[in-house]
């Protein structure tokens, strides 16, 4: 037990150090010294798991996974502020570098082309005058998010867990698009590639795919807003593909061209890479190769506690309100139950309100520890279709699609 | 409850002068906000962090961060060099990063030294930028050797500037020397934009003019 610590437990260093500054000194450092010696630093629980909080544009301070391309991960906390993250704490990441860093919106096109009757080139005008606006509510949630937990520990961004966030989109409908322009009868699947480029010629550029008729759902969307307001641009600006309920990988950003093409596109980003092992489980023994793949596609059920983070203190005798999130690719959650005594007996919580089936959903638990002393915190969410989580990890070469059942370990006094 | 009121209503007028402010520099900004409306531009922080020093801390310089932060092997788990040599060999074999062969197992035993489990032993193959000394017998060669041509296109850029807009910059500078001996030896970012070159101190002086007077010698029209 003492290893399942799920849960990101942060110690804020600028705290400490402004503390330690202003007793130790009292007045004589200016405040630009004392912000100078505070770079923030959080302790992810996992080993090498220090990271700097960093400022990037549109952006609070997020956890710095890496800096070209940037890879930003939202601190844990920020999901108990409220069941839309907002846009200055939503996750980035990116995998080649050379991304954009200015776009004229009046210039901007969404090309639809390859096999279609006529093909489009769209200004954002012509998208939010010319076709009806659809919104929703989903998550977006990246591969590897959880990585940093996996055991054996594996390659890849060291992510804790909050490579994820929910937001509220407004866009068109992929599937209004493509109507316009006209599917060709002999279309497998439709391509999308966003501004950015690798630095290297012969690295492969970043060209996901839909099959058509996950592309023509009616869900899968282009956004120009989140949470109403443009996208930031480290989150895909002007116009960002989604595609809920699945890996943020299709998620592809500041999106120009839709390809759709009469086979199946077999680049490294389709083929090699995003691969998890083709079972019911996405699992294998740990540190066992994957054996046969097949490309990652929707999220499985997650469940966290938000109001308590590891390690936090609690009155004895004392009733409070425990509350958290889960979700699931889009069936729905339909029942989170809270155990407080690591698993051994369960009860259900109360769900929040339901934003939609993609959307995170809130959920409250009442909780009085009788007796001073350690309690074992977990939750457990299920879908509509029956899928819940495991109570020991799935593992797979990849770190992808982490959802053990979290333990909070919190002490009554 | 009175004070509170009091508190809400200073608020208020605070707010609403805050806001006739705001308007009234949007009206005096407006003439310039028109000229590129709502171009979307952002300025990423400059990059700092390079490889920890030493020969192959050169190599990785020079290898890695053509395409990536350091972060991205500073984060890594703690794992051994088995670990590090496939790393090594998915980013040349899947994302082309140009590791010339001979810096493979170097560059796998660095990494594993300083920022995994350790590399338990020598490299295989014999240290080819450990003699810094050497003059190649082109300048090419010596770009090559470094990984300048990673970065550096002569034409066009490709992380760092093309070496023909630095000729064009410090062709005429009395100092051209000294300020591209200093980025060389030192590194740094922010000239050029956010993206870090990293310091390559074991470039010998004479190799140094070598390159520079090269670079210089790119300021005639683009080819």
């Amino acid at each position: 037990m003492a290893n399942e610590i799920k849960h990101s437990r942060i110690l804020s260093r600028r705290n400490f150090l402004r503390t330690a500054i202003i007793t130790g000194v009292g007045g004589a450092f200016s405040s630009h010294l004392i912000s100078a010696l505070a770079d923030d630093v959080i302790t992810l629980p996992f080993a090498n798991g220090e990271r700097r909080l960093a400022k990037f544009p549109q952006k609070r301070p997020l956890i710095l996974q890496t800096s070209r391309p940037p890879q930003l991960e939202t601190p844990f906390s920020v999901f108990n502020e409220s069941i839309l993250t907002p846009n200055d704490a939503f996750f980035v990441r990116y995998h080649l570098s050379q991304i954009p860093t200015s776009i004229d919106p009046d210039a901007f096109r969404l090309n639809i082309k390859g096999d279609v009757k006529s093909p489009l080139s769209l200004s954002l005008t012509d998208l939010k005058t010319k076709f009806e606006a659809t919104e929703l509510v989903a998550v977006n949630q990246c591969s590897g998010n959880s990585r940093g937990f996996s055991q054996p520990r594996v390659a890849g961004g060291q992510s804790g867990n909050g490579a994820m966030g929910n937001a509220r989109w407004k866009g068109v409908k992929l599937k209004d698009v493509l109507e316009k322009a006209g599917v060709g009868s002999s279309v497998k699947q439709v391509t999308f590639q966003g501004l950015d480029r690798p630095p290297l010629e012969k690295t492969p550029v970043f060209v996901k795919a839909l099959d058509i008729d996950h592309a023509l759902d009616g869900e899968v969307m282009v956004a120009y807003e989140m949470n109403g307001a443009d996208l930031p641009m480290l989150n895909g600006y002007p116009l960002r593909l989604i595609v809920p309920g699945y890996y943020g990988t299709y998620w592809v950003k500041h999106v120009t061209d839709v390809t759709l093409v009469d086979d199946v596109l077999a680049n490294f980003w389709m083929s090699t890479a995003y691969r998890i092992p083709d079972n019911g489980c996405a699992c294998v023994e740990p540190g066992a190769p994957a054996g046969k793949t097949k490309p990652i596609e929707r999220f499985n059920v997650r469940s966290f506690i938000t109001s308590l983070a590891d390690g936090a203190k609690i009155s004895a005798g004392k009733e409070i309100s425990v509350r958290g999130i889960a979700f699931d690719g889009g069936y729905g959650i339909t029942s989170v139950r809270f155990s407080t005594d690591g698993g051994k007996t369960w009860r259900e919580a109360a769900l929040g309100e339901n934003l939609g089936k993609y959307s995170f959903r809130e959920w409250t638990c009442r909780f009085t520890p009788r007796k001073a002393g350690d309690y074992v915190l977990q939750v457990c969410a299920t879908n509509r279709i029956g899928q819940s989580q495991p109570s020991s990890p799935l593992w797979n070469p990849a770190g992808y699609m982490r959802n053990v059942i979290e333990s909070v370990r919190v002490t009554a006094a | 409850m009175k004070n509170q009121m009091r508190i809400s209503k200073l608020r208020m007028v605070q707010r609403s002068s805050i806001v006739r402010v705001l308007i009234a520099l949007a009206v005096v900004g407006a003439g310039v906000a028109a000229l590129n409306a709502d171009v979307m531009k952002i300025e990423l922080p400059p990059e700092t962090a390079s490889f920890k020093p030493g020969p192959e801390g050169g190599i990785a310089n020079a290898q890695c961060l053509t395409c990536h932060s350091v972060e991205y092997v500073q984060t890594q788990p703690p794992m051994p060099l088995a670990f590090w040599s496939a790393e090594v060999k998915k980013m040349r074999d899947k994302y082309a990063a140009p590791i010339p062969e001979d810096q493979m197992d170097q560059l796998a035993h660095y990494l594993a030294e300083n920022y995994g489990t350790g590399a338990g032993g020598q490299p295989a193959a014999a240290p080819a930028v450990t003699d810094t000394t050497a003059q190649p017998a082109s300048v090419q060669a010596l770009a090559t050797r470094y990984g300048c041509l990673s970065c550096h296109g002569v034409n066009v850029k490709i992380v760092g500037p093309a070496f023909h807009d630095v000729a064009v910059k410090y062709h005429n500078d009395p100092d051209a020397y000294q300020k591209i001996a200093a980025q060389v030896h030192g590194g740094g970012s922010g000239k050029w934009g956010s993206v870090l070159m990293p310091p390559f101190p074991m470039v010998t002086d004479a190799q140094t003019k070598m390159l520079a007077d090269w670079i210089l010698s790119q300021a005639g029209p683009a080819k």
